[in-house]
């Protein structure tokens, strides 16, 4: 079994936390299990390439949100939780649905970590997948290289390189 | 010991210890009262505001001072904005992120005025990330006036930006939230605040914030009453 469909079997989260657009309510069943998160459904995620002004083809959702790496995870762990994960929220995977990468996307980098926060989220070349809450429309990513949470923000190519503006700081 | 009981005793060994810290000067953190109650998510994020409020009276300062024609007072500004990332940016617009703004979108409440503070949060990130990068070190007069220029843009937007939340966002969000799980969030926030920044992290702030007002002589409250 490849790495994505074992996480996928394994997979028991059912709704992104602070996920604010695009998505569908979850139902009241979800809502009883953790009342104080406001929770929403994810769809089946597809990661695909999109050109983005002043950056190029990245990586993008299935609803063309920009896709953010966040360098303190090292390529191991989710640690974007709490607070952090309400301005990043991690593209978190239902049980239910597999994702699928588009054109020019490697299927072969996707993967998964678990959540601290319950559930598990996709990753890409090892790297954790976040959107970011201030990207209210697809074709922008305005948090690029934005030091916040304790570590910089970027997104990343097909190639599962993140891209790094000259003179910000390269993640390891 | 319930959770909540211990947070309340715990912010109150917080502020006694930060009032301790500064001392008998000019500067005076509130003190909780005997029957200090457990903090409600409105009051707690309001609470955030406050210090925000005190660093955006810093930058009022400091720009007051560059049109006096003093230099820029680098390390304070430095101190502050570093403080409005790590402690506003990263964590209380976080919370609001992922607690507030969410409930407000699922009840097709506020919607618009939601999508407005969120492209502010993100705006004022990246304001916040040019003066903590302008003022590593002292700069030329022209260089201040750039940075005073972004202060007063991040003054400008974040006065409304806060009196909004506290005066329509966080009463609707109230008046949606059951009081159990306002009661659930209000654990949650404290637990947030107290793994980011330990267990006395509000107080810390505000003495942290008291000291950079000490460092631009802007501590004493009764010196901004006006002659009667």
């Amino acid at each position: 079994m490849s790495r994505v469909r074992r996480h996928y079997a394994a997979g028991v989260a059912v709704c992104l936390l602070g996920v604010l657009v695009g998505v569908a309510g979850c139902g009241a069943a979800q809502s009883k299990a953790k009342p104080i998160q406001a929770t929403t459904t994810a769809a089946a995620p597809t990661v695909r390439l999109q050109a983005i002004a002043g950056l190029g083809e990245v990586l993008v959702d299935s609803h063309g949100k920009a896709l953010y790496m966040f360098p303190p995870d090292h390529r191991r762990a989710v640690t974007c939780t709490g607070p952090c994960a309400g301005s990043w929220p991690p593209l978190r995977l239902t049980k239910q649905t597999t994702p699928s990468a588009g054109p020019g996307v490697h299927a072969d980098l996707l993967g998964s970590d678990p959540d601290p926060d319950g559930g598990r989220v996709l990753t890409y070349n090892g790297w954790p997948l976040y959107t970011y809450v201030a990207d209210l429309t697809s074709r922008q990513a305005v948090g690029q290289a934005l030091n916040l949470n304790g570590g910089y923000w970027y997104v990343l190519r097909a190639s599962g390189q993140p891209v790094v503006p000259a003179g910000a700081p390269v993640p390891r | 010991m319930r959770r909540t009981s211990r947070r309340t005793a715990l912010l109150a060994v917080g502020s006694l210890a930060g009032a301790a810290a500064i001392g008998a000067g000019a500067t005076e953190l509130a003190q909780p009262s005997a029957t200090a109650q457990p903090i409600p998510p409105p009051e707690d994020l309001m609470r955030e505001h406050g210090v925000l409020k005190r660093i955006l009276l810093c930058y009022r300062e400091a720009g007051r001072l560059v049109l006096a024609g003093q230099p820029l007072p680098t390390r304070p500004v430095h101190d502050g904005a570093v403080i409005i990332r790590d402690y506003i940016e990263s964590f209380h617009e976080g919370l609001e992120e992922a607690y507030v703004f969410p409930r407000l979108r699922q009840a097709n409440v506020l919607v618009s005025t939601v999508d407005t503070l969120l492209i502010q949060h993100a705006r004022g990130r990246r304001i916040t990330a040019s003066i903590i990068a302008g003022t590593t070190q002292p700069v030329r007069a022209s260089a201040a006036r750039q940075l005073i220029a972004s202060m007063d843009s991040f003054v400008r937007m974040y006065e409304p930006h806060e009196a909004r939340e506290d005066t329509v966002i966080f009463p609707r969000f109230r008046q949606i939230t059951p009081a159990k799980t306002l009661t659930s969030l209000g654990e949650r926030f404290a637990e947030e605040e107290r793994k980011l920044f330990g267990r006395t992290g509000f107080t810390d702030m505000v003495n942290k914030v008291a000291a950079i007002e000490e460092s631009l002589d802007i501590a004493d409250l009764a010196a901004f009453t006006p002659e009667a």
